[in-house]
């Protein structure tokens, strides 16, 4: 695609995300009432502990680690550790996502209010081949797992050789940007084979990422630093959120730290379907830049999605 | 030494001013400069009584990490009797699979080794004595005899005797002269080399200790320390030329010699111990002190990267060293060294020799951790609680490794802050205290503090018991006597036994005369027993007295009478007398103090007025209490500690959602 063709995919996606803020909503939505029930049992637990205690202000005026881990080493401690319901109900949340992909994605490519109906098809239409991508996915995470073992012993090397801890600590640093930066461009190419099977009806995963690998090979710099750049902002926006909720704010400023927090997280998702609105536009304006315009009847490359009442 | 949950853990801006620091660059000459004498100079009226004297000749391999030396001791028979055995401790042959201390650490872990920990050859150290000759008896190297008084392990090589041809008088004194070779181990416990640079600790043959009438010298556990004679030390150490030394003495004279090595020699009086660094790394960062005994030269030996603690180090040292002498008693010596470890050899940190103690920091350590400011306060408490106060490690841990924890907690609240001693961040904090107190209840029952060390039923309870509860049940113990008669006590102790070995019963009776009070039932359940100290208000409610009616006033409790319900009830077995305060929603209050020997009581109120709350021990005094959440009952919920633990929690649990949908 030439510079001059290249759209504006970087705004445009954002004006889709604000155009289609309902998604936003609903992801939010879910991943707070899913997380509220992950963590529902631990709150049940601890509540009779603090509620009627004087010493729960130590957690109140301040936040007094002693008092939280005086509450973990009880014999009968509350605080039983919420790991594994936490990660079920993340696994819950991971499906959902996966299944809403396609719908999400049907939705920013055709820029068109669907229905419930058609946006539910959408989703459905797509699971098995996300999940199908899903299996790709965790084979091209073996070579990263490779070189993040390899990293972890230069790392251990350097540390148990050399003298200075620097070199260690540089490494470490520099090797996890690599790893982040190769996540990044791993998690790029599967996004954008989404996109491809979507906007195309492309029913063989293989052949989806092939198409999307020689995309993103010949487009590589405009992609990429799409995608680059809002997580930049995604993780300064975290950053600000997360060193206002630790330094900012007063230790009784629960309802504000709330909001916050949860504001930190609304911004995160955006930005997320920033991604994909983004990456579902350039794959659009990239179609009509090498495909010539139909004189006749024009269809979509794909018309999966009947579009006539308002998702409710 | 510091347990290691408390090393990872600590520190804030420093508070204290002090001399200038000065920062000198790696070079090849000791740091130490011959000390002036200070005042009292123990060459010229000893401060303690000096039963033996080392003179050892040693010359390190840096290629093999190895030692081979030539010790000299006299021991002079103080025991009132004639001696003809002598037990020697060989700690270095505790670094063997099959040794006391390795299968203890395989049952339990220790140190943070954890016990299924593989074994690894580097870490095999070893100590042989090659020769052993007694002054006017020859040699007697086929007379020694490796014994095993604890366990009875014949593979454990870690204390010998010898039995000489003739006993030595009471009075008199004997000669003994050793070759020893000593092989490092890389460091996993303490001592030994990472890289270049080693800490030389327990490295010689010395000799055990005569105590309550017998030999006391136990095998080297996983779970214990050192015990010695005070004397004096003459150590020569010989190392490569570009090395820099420290060690628990003062440079008498440094020599570089034709070979490429140097020659420096050290002398210490009045000490148990010996011990030495020596890595071409260091950074050398010198400052001083001046106490009410004289000026303290402060050394610090930083490793590469850790420069930013070095400041840290120093004003701790400094403010430590300030509050000891103002509440403690004097610091005698002339000098203190802090050796910094370098990466990888973390455990090596966090020990104390005299006059020299391991740190322990990181190439990132934030300022509201306050880990260097702890690790440094702990070690130096040392040269009172163990150093000075020189008690049996092996037997009565607690009195060293606890008074010392007791000590760091008022001394860090002191100069960093009640509430801020351990962590100081705007979003959390935590003290010194409060994680005594949460080693001690994640263990309270299981061994009472008295146990020795490596007795206890496991590496955790050593650490919490020894540790947290010893000096939790001193923090206690000022609920009772007072806080200044606490301090006052330890200041007493301190002036009675130091340079002594003192038990720990004359620790207890040095605080009931200080106290004047008859303290048996606090220390027969806090100090020898293993009872659990929790009290919790059982129930607080009112209700009208006269029920049957209808309520005068809906919302005003002013023109009814409520009988008001406190029950205070003792789950534990522990017995500690508390304070009850009741209040009422007119403001007014009732305050009640219960002896608690029976397993409850109830305190019936008839009032215009409601009960708000009812509290056991307000200001929570009563540190030993397992759980402070059930001491008090408040009538109106307070949700917002929930509220805040429940955003958290969720906050993370939405993100991990958010990065597990990332990834699939």
């Amino acid at each position: 695609m030439s510079s001059a063709a290249r759209p504006k995919t970087f705004a445009s996606g954002a004006e889709l995300v604000w155009r289609w803020q309902r998604i936003l909503w609903w992801i939010f939505i879910v991943n707070l009432v899913l997380a509220h029930f992950a963590v529902r049992g631990l709150v049940d637990r601890v509540s009779p502990a603090l509620i009627h205690s004087f010493a729960s202000q130590r957690l109140v005026n301040g936040f007094d680690l002693a008092a939280l881990m005086e509450l973990a080493v009880q014999p009968d401690s509350p605080l039983e550790t919420p790991g594994p319901v936490v990660f079920h109900y993340s696994v819950i949340f991971a499906i959902f996502m996966i299944f809403s992909t396609g719908g999400i994605l049907a939705t920013y490519f055709f820029d068109q209010k669907p229905t419930t109906t058609a946006f539910f098809e959408a989703c459905g239409d797509h699971f098995w081949r996300f999940v199908r991508l899903l299996v790709y996915m965790a084979l091209a995470f073996i070579p990263i797992g490779i070189l993040i073992a390899i990293c972890s012993a230069i790392h251990a090397s350097f540390d148990e050789n050399l003298n200075s801890p620097y070199p260690a600590v540089y490494f470490a640093g520099a090797s996890s940007l690599v790893i982040l930066l190769l996540l990044m461009v791993l998690r790029l190419w599967f996004d954008m084979a989404q996109v491809i099977a979507v906007a195309d009806d492309e029913t063989r995963m293989h052949r989806a990422l092939r198409r999307a690998a020689s995309l993103l090979t010949h487009n590589f710099g405009s992609l990429f630093w799409l995608y680059l750049r809002i997580s930049l902002l995604a993780w300064i926006f975290f950053g600000l959120g997360m060193y206002l909720w630790m330094y900012g704010l007063s230790p009784l400023s629960i309802t504000t730290a709330f909001l916050v927090t949860q504001l930190m997280l609304i911004f995160w998702i955006a930005t997320r379907l920033w991604q994909r609105a983004s990456e579902a536009l350039w794959y659009r304006q990239y179609q009509a830049a090498i495909v010539p315009e139909p004189t006749d009847s024009p269809s979509p490359a794909s018309a999966p999605i009947t579009y006539s009442t308002a998702m409710n | 030494m510091r347990s290691l949950f408390t090393i990872l853990l600590a520190a804030t801006l420093l508070l204290f001013a002090g001399g200038t620091s000065t920062v000198s660059e790696p070079q090849s000459a000791a740091p130490n400069t011959p000390a002036p004498e200070a005042p009292g100079s123990i060459s010229n009226s000893p401060l303690s009584t000096r039963v033996v004297a080392y003179t050892i000749d040693a010359k390190l391999n840096t290629t093999s990490h190895s030692l081979d030396a030539t010790e000299t001791l006299v021991y002079k028979n103080l025991t009132g009797q004639p001696q003809q055995s002598f037990p020697f401790h060989l700690y270095l042959n505790a670094f063997q699979p099959q040794s006391t201390m390795m299968t203890e650490i395989r049952m339990s872990g220790a140190r943070g080794v954890g016990a299924d920990s593989g074994w690894n050859e580097k870490n095999r150290g070893s100590i042989t004595v090659t020769k052993l000759e007694v002054e006017g008896a020859g040699d007697l190297t086929d007379k020694m005899q490796f014994i095993q008084p604890d366990d009875h392990n014949t593979k454990d090589r870690t204390v010998f005797q010898v039995i000489l041809p003739k006993p030595v008088a009471p009075g008199a004194s004997v000669e003994i002269h050793m070759t020893f070779h000593d092989q490092l181990p890389e460091v996993l416990y303490r001592t030994g080399y990472k890289r270049d640079f080693y800490m030389i600790g327990q490295w010689f043959p010395k000799v055990g200790v005569w105590w309550k009438d017998a030999w006391n010298c136990h095998q080297f556990h996983a779970d214990s320390e050192f015990f010695a004679d005070f004397g004096t030390f003459d150590i020569n150490l010989t190392v490569p030329q570009n090395e820099i030394l420290g060690a628990g003495g003062d440079l008498v004279s440094s020599v570089n010699n034709p070979d490429g090595t140097k020659s420096a020699k050290f002398h210490a009086d009045d000490i148990h111990d010996f011990s030495w660094t020596a890595s071409p790394d260091y950074t050398v960062v010198e400052d001083s002190w001046t106490g009410s005994a004289g000026p303290v030269k402060l050394h610090v030996l930083m490793s590469p990267g850790h420069m930013a603690s070095a400041p840290r180090y120093v004003q701790a040292l400094k403010g430590t060293l300030a509050w000891y002498g103002k509440n403690i008693g004097p610091y005698p010596y002339d000098r203190v060294t802090v050796v910094d470890p370098p990466h990888g050899a973390f455990n090596a940190g966090g020990m104390e020799y005299p006059t020299l103690i391991t740190a322990g920091t990181a190439w990132y350590m934030p300022k509201g951790v306050l880990a260097p400011e702890d690790v440094v306060n702990h070690e130096f408490g040392h040269q009172y609680w163990y150093g000075m106060v020189a008690t049996n490690e092996f037997e009565d841990a607690w009195l060293d490794e606890g008074i010392n924890s007791y000590v760091e907690a008022k001394s860090m609240a002191a100069l960093y802050g009640e509430n801020t001693s351990m962590i100081n961040f705007p979003f959390a904090t935590a003290s010194e205290a409060q994680f005594l107190r949460i080693e001690y209840i994640s263990q309270p029952d299981t061994d009472p503090i008295t146990r020795f060390s490596w007795k206890f039923i496991s590496d955790n309870a050593y650490g919490g018991v020894t540790y947290g509860k010893t000096g939790t049940v001193l923090l206690t113990l000022e609920k009772v006597v007072g806080e200044q008669t606490m301090i006052a006590a330890l200041h007493q102790y301190f002036l009675r036994y130091r340079f002594k070995h003192p038990s720990g019963e004359d620790f207890l009776k040095t605080i009931e005369d200080v106290s004047h009070e008859d303290l048996t039932w606090y220390f027969d359940q806090a100090v020898y027993g293993t009872n659990v100290l929790d009290y919790d208000i059982w129930d607080a409610h009112s209700d009208r007295l006269n029920w049957w009616k209808k309520a005068v006033s809906r919302n005003r409790s002013t023109d009814d009478i409520y009988r008001t319900y406190v029950t205070v009830h003792r789950k534990g077995d522990f017995v500690f007398p508390v304070d009850v305060v009741v209040k009422f929603e007119d403001g007014s209050t009732a305050t009640e103090h219960w002896d608690g020997r029976d397993r409850w009581v109830r305190y019936i109120y008839d009032r215009h007025s409601k009960v708000a709350s009812a509290q056991i021990d307000p200001g929570n005094k009563v540190m030993l209490d397992r759980n402070f959440f059930n001491n008090s009952y408040v009538q109106d919920g307070d949700y917002r500690a929930v509220h805040k633990l429940e955003n958290m929690w969720v906050f993370a649990s939405e993100w991990i959602s958010q990065v597990l949908a990332w990834v699939s």
